[in-house]
């Protein structure tokens, strides 16, 4: 315990201080930029750690680290451009939130989220590293494709976009992963003979441009039709509603991203996503997810912050690097002459000390200095669209070419952001690609990987503990919502064909309304708890959002298909006790958005779902 | 107002001016007298983290000093480096743009690629060599193996971890196993680290890893090593015997080099080969060597094509002697 | 998700589109298969079952396609997504060989002064600015590679 407390005296020596100021300080930076991730820059300023002493070195380094994940929430939540793949679940709802003028308020949760995800895993860290640094071992091949599997299902009911859509466009993010040479055989698959493709395509060409520049083109096409007011930033702060709403989910993602972020590769982008399913799946109102759920922001950015701390256990306590950033940072303390092993404990405790709770004070730090930046940041919604949206697409541009410093990725970005625009016009969600393709290598070689060591027995995931355990969650996943579809077939819920009445009303006070406020408005009713719902589909507006057309398709949705499936589910669930909740959450949504005119207090709203304006996401009817 | 729009351009980007920019076009080329009169680019074809970027890095620094001018390095991940080869190949032979070039990529990938994606060493001037990483083959404690007799004794099929396919560890082990006529399935890592996890965690039974990066689990226990792909006994672990003693032909090395593109002046080279040989007389560079457990090998080029091409022959020759395919799974 | 307001949508297109777009999955699916079948048992088994997936999935939507919501069509404004793709196609063509700089403040230009409609004096002001603050984040602070001129 001295060593530990050792620790803090390293940590408040003056230059420390300074350094974990400076790494802190650059890792936000970076992680504002898309495209250089902390691995590049590390490796960029290894040469200035040269000079310092092993603990300062690293302690700015994995200041770098952390303080990129914190900053790495920004371009998602107010460009939709996710700079890390552990951010791209962030996009779904806080990019939602942006557009309602909330940005502050998803913004500000993450910070905290982080601060606590990040804090809280630290002290566990502390407790229990070399205890729990085995469990990073006990994670081969087999448990490794369960939970990439278990991934993949998650994604195709995060989307919003309609099931089959959803998967679609997870089958299509599977083959891009595939791209490149094939790490079992070195056989080229899908590179067209192109040596960039060698080595697969990289994450950031595709989320920055199927998210980022996919939806700046498709905004582009409709500038024309109706001047686009700048979003009004409302509240800056999250409000202590949105505190008590996201404490959950904080909670629950510090311990998600704790676990799950000591699993070398991948770890991060796991808790993230698992964290985020988790709170939908909790959810009394999963159909607000994605339309700007404020827990949809604080689960996945606490989960990641937890996942970056507790990813630094298997390098300290076992040696290895958890990721390409731990692998630079392995490298600066080899070049220091330390070399991080079993025995870096009991060896250089004072390093090891030093560094972890340096953690402490950088998130400290990154809180700090994240609360006067919220309102810097949020502004930058108010700069007209016309103005933003070059000055986004070179940041894209850019962005991608710092990566691999490679114009062919620049090439790559522009590629997918078409597909992203013409997927937007086709109705389908590019979330589920994004995350598929970032599982979709992990999936394949971990399969493939078992399947060597099990002799091509596939009963062999059953006969392994974990992988065992996991393989059952992962059928409960799937059986689940099938088992409760059928359920609900054979005792159809009378509601569902009468909840769609009370919507109309909105839709037709929403329609008439001028364009420029209307926008705020669909904003408004999109986080609005009584929307549609399909819990376990997840296709939230896309099921039922009647939208612009519901007057004129009304007849064609009709009650008797999805329409009457989702919202009855909805009405079922969100009676009751949840009474209560929906006060509150009415209020505080009404708060932030009560300036835009929105039509909260239509009586229609109580209990029933609101039809929204929302346009993109489209009504799907899909067989279950 | 067309015509303020460059104006405003220029203006702007004149007050920058000075910055030196970075196409390469307004080094001339014609007098290599004044070289180096501009930064110089370092390829490395890794991702930034590994062994070849590090010691890339390690390198570049003390190196740079002796030039006068900075050595950026620049990472160009892919294929193993053929990626960046290619880029390599493309560049002006100046000598402003080079690489490390490893040496997996021009003795072991051609034996487990299609001749048309290999690259050939030939076609590039090599400036010197830099080191040589060796090999141990390690085992989980659990398996109760502690040499390569008792992986035989054993006679049970067992599985490897290797760090990719067309690399060193692919290939020692292939050849050790079949000379010692064991069955053994190859398992695909991608790296030292992951390769090394799955053996500390009991996923595989044996993973053949650099030697730097298994020093820290041997030392503590975790990873029982049974015999080193060196050509001597590495000197912190005086009782594992080398291949060779252990009765087997496996003479695999990762080696890696500086190299130019084919055609750089012969003053260039030689002025790079100077400064990285002050680089490799640095004491911090001694030292990150010796902490690496890297086999210091700065032959000059002649000789390191001399060894690769050799390398290549050998391990043409025993692959086909124990009818061996790299790429097959 | 999105928010537009109601009358600015772009016409829907006919449930044809729907049936363009199985297409296109299936389309894909069978690119997936033929290579996949390219390749052989080993590498070639995952993207096959990816591409039989593919092909299924995208018959399904086909079924739907008369029930399923239509795509967007594509009206005038399209036009001006073409124009700005066309744009970043230049920019990466030049890049490499004249440097960020110029083609950076051309584009901002465009896509101020043309596809936003900004007036000349804030498309010329804001794209030397963007040009700046790049060449000061990218070159001067980050020392990014990009080639530049200057």
């Amino acid at each position: 315990m001295s060593s530990v407390i050792d620790g803090f005296a390293v940590v408040l020596e003056p230059t420390n201080l300074l350094y974990c100021l400076v790494g802190v300080v650059i890792g936000m930076l970076i992680g504002v930029l898309p495209g250089l991730g902390p691995a590049a820059t590390i490796a960029i300023l290894l040469p200035v750690t040269f000079g310092l002493e092993p603990v300062t070195a690293v302690i700015m380094l994995a200041g770098i680290f952390y303080g990129a994940q914190y900053g790495g929430t920004i371009t998602s939540v107010l460009l939709r451009l996710p700079g890390e793949a552990s951010s791209v679940v962030t996009v779904f709802d806080g990019h939602a939130l942006a557009r309602q003028g909330r940005a502050g308020a998803a913004l500000g949760i993450a910070a905290i989220g982080s601060f606590v995800g990040g804090t809280l895993s630290i002290i566990a860290l502390t407790l229990v590293a070399p205890v729990v640094a085995g469990f990073a071992l006990d994670f081969g091949p087999p448990e490794y494709t369960v939970l990439a599997l278990l991934g993949i299902m998650l994604v195709s009911t995060i989307s919003s976009g309609g099931r089959i859509r959803a998967l679609t466009a997870a089958a299509i993010g599977l083959l891009l992963a595939t791209v490149g040479r094939d790490d079992f055989t070195s056989a080229e698959r899908f590179t067209f003979g192109n040596l960039s493709l060698a080595d697969g395509i990289d994450f950031v060409p595709i989320a920055m441009g199927l998210f980022g520049l996919g939806e700046i083109l498709y905004n582009l096409e409709e500038r024309h039709r109706a001047v686009q007011a700048p979003t009004k930033v409302t509240n800056v702060w999250p409000s202590r509603a949105d505190l008590r709403q996201s404490s959950g989910a904080i909670g629950r993602g510090s311990v998600i991203g704790f676990v799950l972020g000591i699993l070398p590769g991948g770890g991060a982008v796991l808790s993230s996503l698992a964290a985020y399913a988790l709170e939908k799946r909790r959810s009394k109102h999963p159909e607000r997810f994605g339309q700007g759920a404020i827990e949809g922001v604080a689960a996945p950015e606490t989960a990641n912050n937890a996942a970056a701390t507790s990813s630094f256990i298997p390098l300290l306590s076992l040696g290895i690097p958890a990721n390409a950033t731990m692998a630079v940072i392995f490298g600066a303390l080899l070049i220091q002459g330390v070399t991080p092993g079993p025995q870096l404990v009991t060896e250089h405790p004072e390093l090891f000390w030093g560094v972890v709770n340096s953690m402490y004070l950088g998130n400290v730090l990154l809180l700090i200095m994240s609360i006067p930046l919220l309102g810097v940041f949020v502004r930058i919604l108010r700069v007209r669209a016309a103005v933003l949206a070059p000055i986004t697409v070179l940041i894209t541009l850019v962005g991608a070419y710092t990566v691999n410093n490679s114009v062919f990725d620049i090439g790559l970005v522009i590629g997918f952001g078409v597909l992203g625009y013409l997927m937007k016009k086709a109705g389908f969600d590019p979330g589920p690609m994004v995350l598929a393709f970032v599982l979709g290598s992990l999936l394949e070689t971990s399969l493939r990987r078992s399947l060597l060591l099990f002799d091509g027995d596939l009963t062999g995931f059953l006969s392994r503990p974990i992988s065992g355990v996991l393989a059952a969650a992962f059928l409960a996943v799937i059986l689940l919502p099938l088992a409760r579809t059928l359920l609900r077939r054979r005792h159809p819920d009378p509601a569902g064909s009468a909840v769609t009445e009370p919507g109309d009303p909105a839709v037709t006070a929403v329609a008439s309304r001028p364009s420029a406020s209307a926008e705020i408005v669909g904003s408004g009713a999109a986080a609005d708890p009584f929307g549609p719902a399909s819990p376990e589909a997840g296709d939230t507006g896309a099921a039922v959002a009647p939208g612009p057309s519901a007057a004129t398709s009304g007849e064609r949705q009709g009650p008797g298909t999805a329409s009457a499936e989702s919202p009855g589910t909805a009405s079922a669930e969100s009676s009751g006790e949840a009474a209560g909740e929906h006060a509150v959450r009415d209020k505080t949504a009404t708060t932030s958005t009560e300036a835009a005119g929105r039509p909260h207090d239509e009586p229609g709203q109580s209990g029933a779902p609101v039809t929204q304006p929302v346009h993109r996401d489209r009504h799907t009817e899909e067989p279950e | 107002m067309k015509i303020t729009l460059p104006a405003l351009g220029l203006a702007g980007l004149l007050v920058l001016a000075g910055c030196g920019g970075n196409l390469g076009s307004d080094g001339d080329s014609g007098s290599t007298a004044a070289y180096p009169e501009r930064a110089v680019t370092l390829l490395i074809g890794q991702d930034a983290g590994g062994s070849t970027d590090l010691i890339g890095r390690a390198l570049a620094d003390p190196a740079s000093k002796d030039l006068g001018k900075p050595i950026t390095v620049q990472n160009r991940p892919g294929a193993n480096g053929a990626v960046a080869a290619k880029e390599l190949a493309a560049a002006k032979p100046d000598g402003y743009t080079i690489m490390v070039f490893v040496g997996s990529l021009a003795y072991i990938t051609p034996l487990a690629v299609p001749a048309d994606q290999a690259v050939d060493v030939n076609n590039y001037e090599v400036v010197t060599g830099i080191s040589q990483d060796d090999f141990v083959l390690v085992a989980n404690p659990r398996t109760g193996f502690k040499t390569v007799q008792g992986i035989v004794a054993a006679k049970r099929p067992i599985t490897f971890a290797t760090t990719g396919v067309g690399t060193g560890s692919q290939l020692t082990q292939t050849l050790l196993f079949a000379q010692a006529g064991v069955q053994a399935t190859a398992v695909p890592f991608n790296g030292g680290a992951p390769a090394l996890t799955a053996v500390l965690g009991g996923q595989v039974d044996v993973a053949a890893v650099q030697l730097g990066e298994a020093k820290e689990q041997i030392e503590a226990g975790k990873a029982v090593p049974l015999v080193t792909f060196a050509t001597q006994r590495p000197s912190y672990m005086p009782d594992i015997p080398t291949a060779t003693e252990a009765g087997f032909n496996v003479p695999v090395q990762q080696s890696r080099a500086v190299v130019a593109p084919k055609g750089t002046p012969k003053e260039v080279v030689d002025r790079l080969r100077t400064a990285f040989q002050k680089g490799f007389a640095d004491q911090a560079y001694k030292d990150f060597n010796a902490k690496r457990l890297l086999t210091a090998n700065e032959v000059d080029g002649a000789a390191l094509l001399q060894q690769w091409n050799g390398s290549l022959q050998t391990y043409r020759g025993l692959v086909a002697q124990h009818k061996i395919d790299l790429s097959a799974k | 998700m999105t928010t537009e307001p109601a009358d600015d949508r772009p016409p829907a297109a006919g449930p044809s589109a729907n049936l363009i777009a199985a297409g296109v999955v299936i389309a894909l699916g069978a690119v997936a298969v033929t290579g996949a079948a390219g390749l052989g048992s080993g590498p070639g088994t995952w993207p096959m079952v990816i591409g039989v997936a593919l092909v299924i999935l995208g018959l399904i939507l086909a079924v739907q396609s008369r029930r399923a919501e239509p795509p967007e069509r594509f009206t005038r404004s399209s036009l001006l997504v073409v124009a700005a793709v066309a744009s970043m196609i230049a920019y990466v063509a030049v890049i490499a060989t004249i440097g960020f700089e110029i083609p950076t403040l051309l584009l901002a230009f465009v896509w101020l002064r043309f596809l936003g409609r900004e007036s000349w004096r804030t498309s010329i002001a804001v794209s030397a600015g963007i040009v700046v603050v790049f060449y000061a984040l990218f070159v001067g602070a980050l020392d990014v590679t990009i080639p530049h001129l200057f």
